[in-house]
């Protein structure tokens, strides 16, 4: 089940913030995609939404496309989730059935 | 030793197409999953009102999907101008309403084309079954959705593949043809038992079309809107935020060239102070009541019509007045107090 995750630790300093406040779901995870484009390896993206529906989006987001889910949380009246850049890493491509 | 191939899969999250991208990641072909937002997603705009009227709250399904696959996805938004007017008219028509699958079809492809060359993939593939929809699904227009879309050979259906003439990566080897299915109609028996089979675990229900388009009552003010503009002698056009508001609250006709839009819930009447800006915003100034919007430039009885409407839908409808704020698109406040509508049957004769 995919849902909103707590940080557990102290968040690192975000590189970039992305303010997708009054954007509708999935256009925050569109331009969040857009904009983890132009990061570095390693550095971090804080994306804010009012779109409850990036608690969601996400964690599944970022399990396909193999960037750190950091967390997502909600605060005060929007929502906030960090994300680290994993760089291009082989495809994980199934073992070929027999 | 077959050489690594790539493809394209254009993924819903719907049991077919996870099913189609599942098989062709099991020939060992990396896989990058697309999905299209086009703005007329029913699950979509369900989300952004709270969820269902059940309570519960549909999850992005393609997004499950590719995470469950893990592979990669990215979303191509194509809700703007070419895909707009692209609507307004199809060359291959409509459906049974406002959908015109054929045409929205070929449209998604020339953009999975362009993703197609630009990743260095190989070919494209979707969940299509042969014989699944009436119109896009025909062996005939899938054939013409191929050609149209400049994908000839590229473009391969994995779920119904041996009942259609061989693709480019099945003659050249990179596919197995015969690891891929054949599949047709409209059962899913045989794509639940694949599901199983493959350990699928998770896949959403048919929910009868996930998009407006194919909803009668959403095309009714999908042609309405446009007959609209056409009778204001504007141009027959739609915009991003007319797909919106055609998504949100209840829309009454006050005249061939004005519109009433009136909230339902709290999300909806948020979702109209957002698109106050252009348009006259009328609500009840003491009572509690819905946000509403109207579109055009209404006589000052349309606008009295308007107000009566609104109040009928607030605290105040068993009151003999309610007193409501007229806010100009310019910003020209005035205040009316009406008596509520309490003819339903005209009601229901103005409702779009």
């Amino acid at each position: 089940m995919w849902g909103p995750m707590r940080p557990t630790a102290a968040l690192p300093e975000p590189a970039l913030t992305l303010d997708t406040s009054g954007l509708l779901c999935p256009i925050p995870i569109v331009k969040t995609a857009a904009a983890v484009k132009g990061l570095a390896e390693g550095e971090v993206v804080l994306v804010i939404a009012t779109d409850p529906g990036i608690a969601t989006d996400m964690p599944m987001w970022c399990k396909a496309t193999r960037h750190e889910h950091l967390a997502t949380f909600q605060e005060g009246g929007a929502w906030r989730s960090y994300v680290r850049k994993r760089g291009r890493v082989a495809a994980r491509r199934p073992p070929e059935a027999a | 030793m077959k050489r690594p191939g790539k493809a394209i899969g254009m993924i819903s999250g719907g049991l077919d197409s996870t099913l189609a991208a599942a098989m062709i990641r099991g020939q060992g072909i990396e896989v990058k999953a697309i999905t299209f937002y086009t703005g007329f997603c029913i699950t979509e705009t369900q989300r952004r009102k709270g969820g269902r009227q059940d309570g519960t709250v549909p999850q992005n399904e393609a997004l499950r999907a590719a995470a469950d696959l893990e592979v990669d996805i990215e979303y191509v938004d194509i809700s703007g101008g070419a895909y707009l007017d692209m609507l307004l008219a199809p060359k291959y028509g409509y459906g049974a309403n406002a959908n015109p699958c054929v045409d929205c079809r070929i449209f998604m492809m020339r953009k999975a084309k362009e993703i197609m060359e630009a990743e260095g993939a190989d070919f494209i593939f979707t969940g299509e079954v042969l014989g699944q929809r009436p119109k896009s699904q025909r062996r005939d227009t899938l054939w013409v959705i191929e050609r149209e879309a400049g994908l000839k050979g590229r473009l391969v259906r994995p779920l119904s593949a041996k009942l259609l003439t061989p693709s480019i990566p099945e003659q050249e080897g990179l596919l197995d043809r015969s690891r891929l299915g054949d599949i047709s109609g409209r059962g899913r028996t045989r794509q639940i038992a694949m599901a199983r089979e493959m350990g699928l675990l998770e896949w959403p229900q048919p929910a009868g079309g996930c998009c407006f388009l194919t909803d009668e009552s959403f095309s009714k003010k999908f042609f309405h809107i446009l007959g609209q503009r056409e009778a204001a002698g504007l141009a027959r056009r739609l915009e991003q935020h007319d797909v919106v508001l055609l998504t949100v609250g209840r829309h009454f006709r006050l005249s061939a060239t004005s519109k009433l839009i009136v909230g339902r819930t709290e999300v909806e009447n948020g979702v109209l102070e957002t698109y106050a800006e252009g348009r006259a915003r009328l609500v009840a100034t003491i009572v509690a009541g819905p946000v509403a919007l109207v579109e055009g430039q209404p006589t000052w009885e349309e606008r009295q019509l308007a107000a009566r409407i609104v109040a009928r839908y607030g605290k105040g409808k068993d009151q003999p007045s309610v007193e409501l704020e007229w806010r100009d698109a310019d910003g020209a406040v005035e205040t009316f107090s009406v008596a509520p509508e309490v003819d339903e049957a005209r009601i229901e004769q103005l409702r779009i």
